[in-house]
């Protein structure tokens, strides 16, 4: 009878040691995958990915030869999100502009919510700011290339598998000929297993 | 040392109240006479008290259901993706919590939800983002309910693992798209999965069905369907071609809750095991025999056995249906798009033949064990093993609880319609009916503005 409180003395000892939360700092380059959903992992990578990919394809040197060595301007358009999952396109949005500015190779421009607010401080200005420090509208840089995309998913699942397979999707557009320069696309697979006991 | 110990725990089972029904007795009243506000503020309080740990996907799903009615989306999102987190995290089962429960009773057991629970739960997540005119959001939440489907058919395709109001909200949205194609495949869905179901098809989901495979060319879909074919679809058409439309989403009612049916009788180890409970709607003594199972120590021994069962009890809702009328001149009556009693009874008929073996399985075992243990705690003391025994049958008595967990906060019924009109501001005010025809509740909505293309979605939840 003994031998059996100490075991359960043990057990509760064992249980208590495993409770309790613990924080650790980890690098933000570092591939973490808990739940198997899209990540900041994902979306860095595939940003990253495509960026580099885009901005290497051939139609690259023949603008810029068009355009006599200047360096395209890119804007970024909408991104839909069209997976199972609730993304927050606009991490992956940042994701690409960032890997855009970090390029060196494009230009890059506000997108059309952020001009609004852009012209609203313009019109603010036009009526508080002295006459030095004050911008003029219509100095805009117009943007030549347009990025648009969507982000999908499939999911199959059959008890305790799942895999499920992303795929984001990008276009670049010249703005003004509606013409369609680049089309890229990135896969992301992933298994999940779970399983169906636990203790 | 160990008899001091059982007698304790007689005492402590003898305190152990079944918390669905404290929940109900709480939480309904404050609905009734406070309104939402004051039951989320309940809820919220005394989370620990009406739910505790074993109950968390219906505390959120609960709270989630009561903000959507409270038209906080926000709030309703946040709280019904906690539940639907849960509902994931709990797909694996616990040894420890299935003993425990075996020993006990199934409220031991972490709460699974019921699959027409889970369903509802991506309606309401549908409407929420639908609300916040967040078409992508509405997406994702309807791609995700198809993998819940997918996943509960797998589990068990002899169930109901389907929804025709579902699969109806689906089509809305891939409408509101311009996904033609998958909105045609929903209807199809929906057509299918309300003809399985008790209920039948509502006349307006028909119609727009129709509407819809017409436009994709699909018409031999719709007489394989085996349904008469409509010779016009006036309000899907108007709706299609004019763009933009009303959609009046009525909750009617409350939902019925579940009530414990105690059963008890004698059992013989491969013997018999005979059985009586009293019928909660009629009132009938029922009587009936079961063959008893062979138990391993048991022996030729009679055992008085008692055991509790879950079962549907009726709320009596003062309002079941609706009725709209449209800038002081169309009246228009909502169909009935889901009913709520339904599903529980589906699905408390689903789950009876697992609910009675695992309930069987406890009872029996837990007898067994408590005879031992009269007999192992004998002290040859008449009187003290009297009350002895009398604590260990009381205590036993209080542990058996049938599982009555079930969300609170649902309506009875789900109705719908949508209402092609031209752009501009309109008027709509939507009477809440009872049983008798009797007006319970208007819900005015002045100077909806209506631009060209949109679709304004008005959520009416008489939960009374």
């Amino acid at each position: 009878m003994s031998k059996l409180w100490i075991l359960c003395l043990c057990a509760c000892m064992v249980a208590f040691v495993g409770c309790g939360k613990k924080v650790t700092r980890i690098d933000e380059n570092s591939t973490t995958d808990l739940s198997g959903a899209w990540n900041d992992t994902d979306s860095r990578l595939v940003a990253d990915e495509m960026i580099t990919d885009c901005l290497n394809r051939p139609w690259y040197q023949t603008m810029i030869q068009q355009k006599n060595g200047i360096v395209p301007t890119v804007v970024i358009g909408k991104v839909r999100n069209k997976s199972h999952e609730h993304i927050n396109v606009e991490t992956f949005i940042k994701d690409m502009e960032r890997a855009l500015i970090n390029s060196g190779k494009a230009d890059f421009v506000a997108n059309a919510e952020e001009r609004a607010e852009l012209r609203s401080e313009l019109a603010s200005q036009a009526g508080n700011a002295t006459e030095e420090t004050r911008k003029d509208a219509g100095q805009e840089i117009g943007a030549d290339l347009m990025l648009t995309g969507t982000l999908n998913s499939i999911v199959d699942q059959e008890g305790d598998e799942q895999v499920i397979y992303y795929q984001v999707d990008l276009e670049l557009t010249d703005i003004q000929s509606h013409r369609k320069v680049w089309v890229g696309d990135k896969k992301i697979k992933k298994y999940i297993s779970r399983n169906s006991v636990k203790m | 040392m160990k008899r001091i110990f059982l007698l304790l725990a007689a005492i402590l089972l003898t305190s152990c109240a079944n918390k669905s029904m404290t929940r109900y007795e709480t939480l309904a009243p404050t609905l009734e006479k406070k309104g939402f506000d004051a039951t989320i503020a309940e809820v919220k309080k005394e989370k620990d008290d009406l739910y505790g740990s074993n109950s968390e996907f219906l505390y959120y799903y609960d709270l989630g259901i009561l903000y959507h009615y409270n038209r906080n989306f926000d709030e309703s999102i946040k709280n019904l993706t906690q539940a639907e987190k849960i509902y994931e995290d709990l797909y694996a089962k616990s040894i420890t919590n299935e003993a425990a429960a075996i020993l006990t009773n199934d409220n031991t057991r972490p709460y699974r939800a019921r699959p027409f629970e889970l369903l509802t739960m991506y309606q309401y997540q549908i409407l929420n983002y639908l609300a916040k005119m967040d078409l992508d959001g509405a997406l994702v939440e309807v791609r995700r309910s198809q993998i819940a489907m997918n996943a509960l058919y797998q589990k068990d395709k002899d169930k109901v693992n389907d929804n025709g109001y579902l699969r109806y909200l689906q089509a809305l949205v891939y409408e509101l798209d311009g996904d033609d194609d998958e909105a045609a495949i929903a209807y199809i869905k929906a057509i299918k999965a309300y003809d399985e179901s008790k209920m039948g098809l509502p006349k307006e989901v028909f119609e727009f069905a129709t509407e819809s495979l017409r436009r994709m060319e699909r018409e031999d879909d719709i007489r394989a369907l085996k349904k008469p074919e409509l010779p016009s679809t006036p309000k899907a058409t108007a709706v299609h071609e004019q763009g933009q439309e009303i959609i009046v989403l009525g909750y009617a009612g409350h939902s019925p809750i579940l009530g414990e049916m105690y059963l008890s009788g004698t059992f013989v180890s491969a013997g018999a095991m005979n059985l009586y409970y009293k019928d909660g709607e009629t009132g009938n003594r029922v009587s009936f025999t079961l063959v008893a199972p062979p138990v391993p120590g048991a022996g030729s021994e009679t055992f008085h056995i008692g055991f509790a069962l879950p079962e549907v009890r009726k709320y009596k809702s003062r309002v079941n249906q609706f009725e709209i009328s449209l800038d002081g001149k169309t009246r228009i009556r909502p169909e009935k798009v889901m009913d709520v009693d339904q599903e529980l009874r589906q699905n408390m008929d689903d789950e009876r033949n697992t609910v009675i073996t695992r309930t069987a399985v406890r009872v029996i075992l837990r007898t067994i064990a408590a005879q031992k243990a009269k007999s192992a705690t004998n002290t040859g003391n008449g009187i003290l093993d009297l009350l002895k025994n009398i604590f260990i049958d009381v205590g036993q008595t209080q542990l058996e609880q049938a599982d009555l967990r079930v969300g609170l906060f649902l309506p009875n019924s789900f109705h719908m319609t949508r209402i092609p009109v031209q752009p501009g501001s309109h008027d709509v005010n939507v009477a809440a009916v009872g049983p008798h025809g009797e007006t319970v509740g208007v819900y005015k909505f002045d100077k909806i503005a209506v631009r060209k293309g949109q679709k304004v979605l008005l959520i009416v939840p008489a939960i009374k």
